[in-house]
């Protein structure tokens, strides 16, 4: 047995004599750890980009006014959602999982706390990114990119160029001295005069000349003329939430039969708080 | 090389000093055999190849060697690496005797069992569970070996098999339940 030892020993330290063998220097260890954790760590913070963006997607989809712009709320789901941002998130997070799982200890931590842990950090950074106007910049940087997909602020203005369905966005050019009409330029250029027989006090309070507005009113069978029902600011578009209504109401006068024919009039009067 | 020298100061050593190095075979060349051959390495020559490639690799590693582990693990986990590159490179299947090793295995299901004291006294011969240990998937497998025939805990299987302790603790369960699964229908729970 001795023997034997003694000649895989021999044979090993021949081999090293006889080809040269030294040990791999130390920085190369260190650098390919240091690398792996670099690259599990730009994961970490691509995911919070991808957080940010998502958030920014989220809260500018304006969720309030779906029923206005889309049939069903899945409908609107599928087109507001930060499903993209969600997707790329979990990317980002099996890229870091996969690089973190590479380094010298990286064995040690289970999938559920890495995953838990790249997920939490990922947001957390994430929110900080949305608050100081980072999640905006790629949104609609990186979002302009795959063909699939339309920057939500763009998305939201063709939601509200579809007059035919009663839902109209611009910016209000002028309001006629007796208020009982007043005129849009909408997001293709377009001029409407819209008539507000059915507007009350906040509709009015929002239409403010060079103001944006969006316009909730009877499905358009003309083009240039629309009969409005509601009128809502377009709203900022870096906060979670807009205060809406909340105006004192100076008529009790009910809505024309009209109005409260169109589908989204209930869900509205509920916002508006009429 | 004084022998009270721990493997730690002898691998530091060895950076500098090949020839300390042939300390570390010799202190390591019959366990990581015995190791080798417990993994399903029964061919003499190819379990001395897969040893002779442990260690160079271990020489040409020394300055990746984790001070937080012991110099036992890692030697471990690179053998294991290297025994399995072999029956991938191979394409060999794992041939196993398990001889006594086979006591401390039978001995663990035996605990497990809902009826220890019928399961301890039914007839199982080394062949039936050599048999049994061969169709298991080569992770538990290993997991077995480690445990029962190498007596390794589980925080120095986790370094070995590069796996978390939690992962560990399932692996040996998993593997367990389904060796007693192999087993004949007599030693089932």
């Amino acid at each position: 047995m001795t023997h034997h030892d003694d000649s895989l020993k021999e044979k090993i330290l021949a081999r090293i004599e006889r080809e040269r063998l030294r040990p791999r220097p130390r920085w190369e260890f260190v650098l390919k750890n240091v690398v792996f954790w670099g690259l599990g760590a730009l994961a970490v913070v691509f995911g919070a980009l991808a957080v940010s963006a998502g958030v920014f997607e989220a809260a500018n989809a304006d969720w309030r006014f779906w029923e206005a712009t889309h049939d069903t709320f899945w409908g609107f789901f599928l087109s507001a959602a930060p499903i993209l941002w969600g997707v790329a998130l979990l990317l980002f997070i099996a890229v870091g999982y996969y690089n973190i799982r590479h380094t010298k200890s990286g064995y040690r931590y289970p999938l559920s706390v890495l995953a838990l842990g790249a997920v939490l950090t990922s947001t957390a950074l994430g929110a900080a990114l949305y608050a100081s106007g980072v999640g905006r910049t790629v949104e609609e940087g990186v979002g302009s990119f795959p063909p699939f997909y339309r920057p939500i602020l763009v998305e939201e203005r063709a939601w509200w160029q579809d007059p035919a369905r009663g839902a109209l966005a611009g910016q209000v050019v002028s309001v006629s001295t007796s208020t009982s009409s007043f005129t849009l330029q909408d997001f293709a250029g377009a001029l409407w005069r819209i008539d507000t027989d059915d507007l009350r006090a906040p509709d009015f309070a929002a239409l403010l000349p060079g103001a944006t507005v969006r316009v909730v009113g009877v499905p358009a069978t003309t083009t240039a003329a629309f009969h409005a029902c509601f009128v809502f600011p377009w709203g900022a578009v870096a906060t979670f939430s807009l205060p809406l209504g909340g105006a004192e109401r100076t008529s009790r006068q009910e809505r024309s039969e009209e109005c409260k024919g169109i589908r989204p009039y209930g869900a509205l009067e509920v916002l508006r708080g009429d | 090389m004084p022998p009270e020298l721990t493997d730690e100061a002898i691998a530091r050593e060895a950076l500098a000093n090949q020839e300390a190095f042939g300390f570390l075979v010799e202190r390591y060349e019959a366990k990581l055999a015995r190791y080798l051959e417990r993994l399903g390495l029964s061919v003499p020559e190819d379990r001395e190849d897969v040893l002779q490639n442990a260690f160079i690799k271990a020489y040409m590693n020394l300055n990746s060697f984790d001070p937080s582990l012991s110099f036992s693990s890692w030697m471990y986990r690179i053998a294991h690496n290297e025994a399995m590159s072999f029956f991938r490179a191979k394409r060999a299947r794992p041939s196993f005797a398990l001889g006594e090793d086979g006591e401390a295995l039978f001995a663990s299901l035996a605990d497990d069992s809902a009826d220890t004291a019928a399961f301890a006294e039914a007839r199982l011969s080394e062949g039936q569970l050599a048999k049994a240990f061969v169709t298991l998937p080569p992770k538990y497998r290993d997991a077995l070996t480690l445990r029962y025939f190498e007596g390794r805990s589980y925080g120095e299987m986790s370094d070995i098999l590069e796996v978390p302790v939690g992962t560990v603790s399932t692996l040996i369960h998993r593997a367990k339940r389904a060796l007693r699964d192999a087993l004949p229908a007599t030693f089932s729970p």
